[in-house]
């Protein structure tokens, strides 16, 4: 626990600055876009909201697979700590999206298969959270809680791939792992910068909620005691 | 087999389990184009939509009591001890509720499908899509109620039913394609990929959800 | 000889809070075990965990079973809403040789039409206690089978598993009263 509240400082610290420089370059150094103008830089803040509400989905499932597996409570405890948070980054990554949506596609809502996926994803972080918390036996609910992200970490192929399968008004993405990226460099340093930062954030946010969840769960132990 | 027989005969005297969702299907399509006043016309387009919604809403009434009563007084516990298969026999419950909800639904929904669009090929080439996806549904939704077994609320059904909705983008796009006659063994190829898997998945899942209730 | 349930060491805590700890017994062919503590001290988990139904404990379980467990709860594993001998025919004993003779024995040989809910509640005990008089396993764990029986079927009873006991079948039984059986007692309230 100390180790980690000493990292702690310099995460948020490293992150925070980051992500400050990353917006403030993509707000105001980088030029207008071609197509759109200025709206396209809501993109700083959407696209890693989506990126990485999409991530903290996976480690739940990781986490989740760890703890049926090789019932470490410690996973319990994380996945339960990450719901939340990633609730809240599908939530931004929403209402980015549908604000960027109107200057760009003159509505801020489309019922099309990436966009209703990832709303999916949002009331699938919410069931989880109530399903939870429903529950008065713990070791009960964690079992429950994984089996659930297990079984809805199917939505996630869906979403990555949604763009590919169906033709949908939603770009497709700019930047893959092998080709050249479709988006110009003055950009993409920016976003690449934005994305980490917000991944640093997040992760302080998540280091964070599972200190409480231990801290709740593990009141009766004597080791919280001296460390409290 | 001892627990079809046990499944058939609890079924038998309680009609309401599968002759209430059935009904109040039938309800559900007879009211709509009363309530709707549509024309000929568009009713075959507004028909697709209400079909999938009320066949979502009556599987999910449908599954609420498939372990609810066993569990409360006692028979699944029976079933966990004894030395049949737990997945087993929930497999074999959620069929036997499939049998007698979901192809009834199956058929009437075509027989809908062919008044409300006059259209024969659309209503045969239904039937095996309805046929596969009220199966689908039916274990989703068993899925959903294990987990909220005993808080007794529609919490795990409502947390599952998002699942679902990518399924009925796809169930969308297969009637449109019988429609245009394009790829439809396509569809039902991928609905009878889904299905496998799910058929071999959930009954085991299930039977670990309850065998935590059950500790 | 071995045994049919070898037990060593069990402990079990729900919601870190500890149930019983350190419990240690060994059951062999044709022998009884009385489980015996105060309300809440854990007989009924502690039968659980023998039939396999809870997993979370710490200690050793050993069972060398031929056939299945019979278990007989809290709970009947009864339809109401059915006839006592559909329910008979749910629990695949209707065909059985020897139900007659029990039917009599408990005065209900005449009631096979009556609906279940028309029953009382000793009465419904008694017809969930034919699954165990008519059990085909060799260990029988029975969680307070005399609730609601009146004394000439509580003696029965306890004939009835005395005559189990001579087949080399084991039991495992909780109860508050003690029945007419030979039996090692194993107290839970000792072992906090």
């Amino acid at each position: 626990m100390y180790q980690v509240d000493r990292a702690y400082s310099y995460i948020f610290y490293i992150s925070l600055v980051l992500y400050l420089v990353s917006i403030f370059w993509g707000l105001f150094v980088t030029p207008e876009d071609f197509v759109q103008g200025n709206s396209y830089r809501i993109i700083y803040l959407h696209v890693p909201a989506s990126f990485i509400s999409q991530s903290l989905y996976i480690a739940m499932a990781i986490a989740s697979a760890i703890f049926l597996i090789w019932k470490v409570k410690l996973s319990a405890y994380l996945v339960r700590s990450i719901a939340p948070i990633g609730a809240i980054t599908t939530f931004i990554a929403l209402i980015s999206g549908s604000i960027w949506g109107i200057p760009t596609w003159g509505t801020w809502w489309v019922w099309d298969a990436r966009i209703v996926s990832t709303l999916i994803l949002f009331i699938m972080y919410l069931g989880l959270i109530s399903l939870h918390d429903s529950f008065s036996n713990h070791e009960k609910a964690d079992k429950f809680l994984s089996i659930l992200v297990l079984v809805g970490s199917v939505n996630i192929p869906i979403i990555k791939m949604s763009v590919e399968w169906w033709s949908t008004l939603h770009q497709p993405a700019s930047i893959t792992i092998s080709d050249k990226p479709a988006i110009d460099l003055v950009m993409l340093y920016p976003l690449f910068g934005s994305i980490v930062g917000f991944a640093g954030i997040v992760t302080c946010l998540v280091i964070l909620s599972s200190k409480l969840q231990i801290l709740r769960r593990e009141r009766n132990k004597s080791w919280i005691k001296n460390y409290v | 087999m001892n627990i079809i027989k046990f499944e058939l005969l609890k079924l038998r005297n309680k009609s309401r389990g599968w002759l209430g969702p059935i009904l109040v299907f039938i309800l559900i399509m007879v009211a709509f184009p009363l309530t709707v006043e549509i024309s000929n016309k568009d009713l075959g387009q507004s028909f697709f939509v209400v079909l999938w919604i009320a066949i979502l809403l009556v599987m999910m009434l449908a599954t609420e009591d498939i372990f609810l009563e066993d569990f409360n007084d006692g028979s699944l516990e029976q079933f966990a001890i004894s030395n049949i298969s737990f997945p087993y026999i929930i497999a074999v419950k959620i069929f036997i509720y499939w049998l007698l909800i979901g192809v009834p639904i199956s058929i009437i929904g075509s027989l809908f499908c062919l008044g409300f669009t006059n259209s024969g090929n659309l209503a045969i080439n239904l039937f095996p899509i309805l046929l596969i996806t009220t199966y689908i549904f039916i274990n989703v939704f068993s899925f959903g109620n294990a987990l909220s077994l005993t808080k007794g609320s529609v919490l795990g059904t409502l947390v599952t039913l998002p699942l679902l909705l990518p399924l009925l983008i796809v169930l969308g796009k297969a009637v449109i394609s019988i429609n245009l006659n394009l790829n439809y063994l396509g569809f039902v190829a991928l609905l009878l990929g889904v299905l496998s898997i799910i058929i071999f998945l959930i009954p085991l899942i299930i039977s670990y959800i309850i065998r935590a209730h059950l500790e | 000889m071995h045994p049919k349930v070898k037990a060593t060491n069990l402990s079990y805590k729900i919601n870190e809070k500890k149930l019983f700890q350190n419990i240690s017994f060994e059951l062999m062919a044709g022998k009884a075990i009385h489980i015996q503590g105060d309300n809440g001290s854990g007989k009924t988990t502690l039968l659980k965990i023998i039939c396999g139904l809870t997993n979370q404990v710490k200690g050793e379980i050993e069972k060398k079973l031929d056939k299945q467990i019979c278990f007989l709860g809290h709970k009947n594993a009864l339809k109401q809403y059915l006839t006592v001998e559909e329910n008979l025919s749910l629990l695949n004993i209707i065909n059985h040789p020897d139900l007659k003779q029990h039917l009599i024995e408990f005065g209900l040989d005449k009631s096979l039409d009556i609906n279940l809910s028309s029953l009382s509640f000793g009465q419904q005990k008694k017809i969930a206690l034919l699954r165990v008089f008519l059990n085909n396993s060799d260990l029988i764990l029975l969680d307070e089978p005399c609730v609601g029986l009146d004394t000439q079927s509580q003696n029965y009873l306890c004939s009835f598993l005395n005559n189990e006991l001579k087949l080399k079948k084991s039991i495992l039984f909780s109860s508050h009263i003690s029945l007419g059986i030979n039996s090692e007692k194993l107290n839970l309230s000792d072992q906090v």
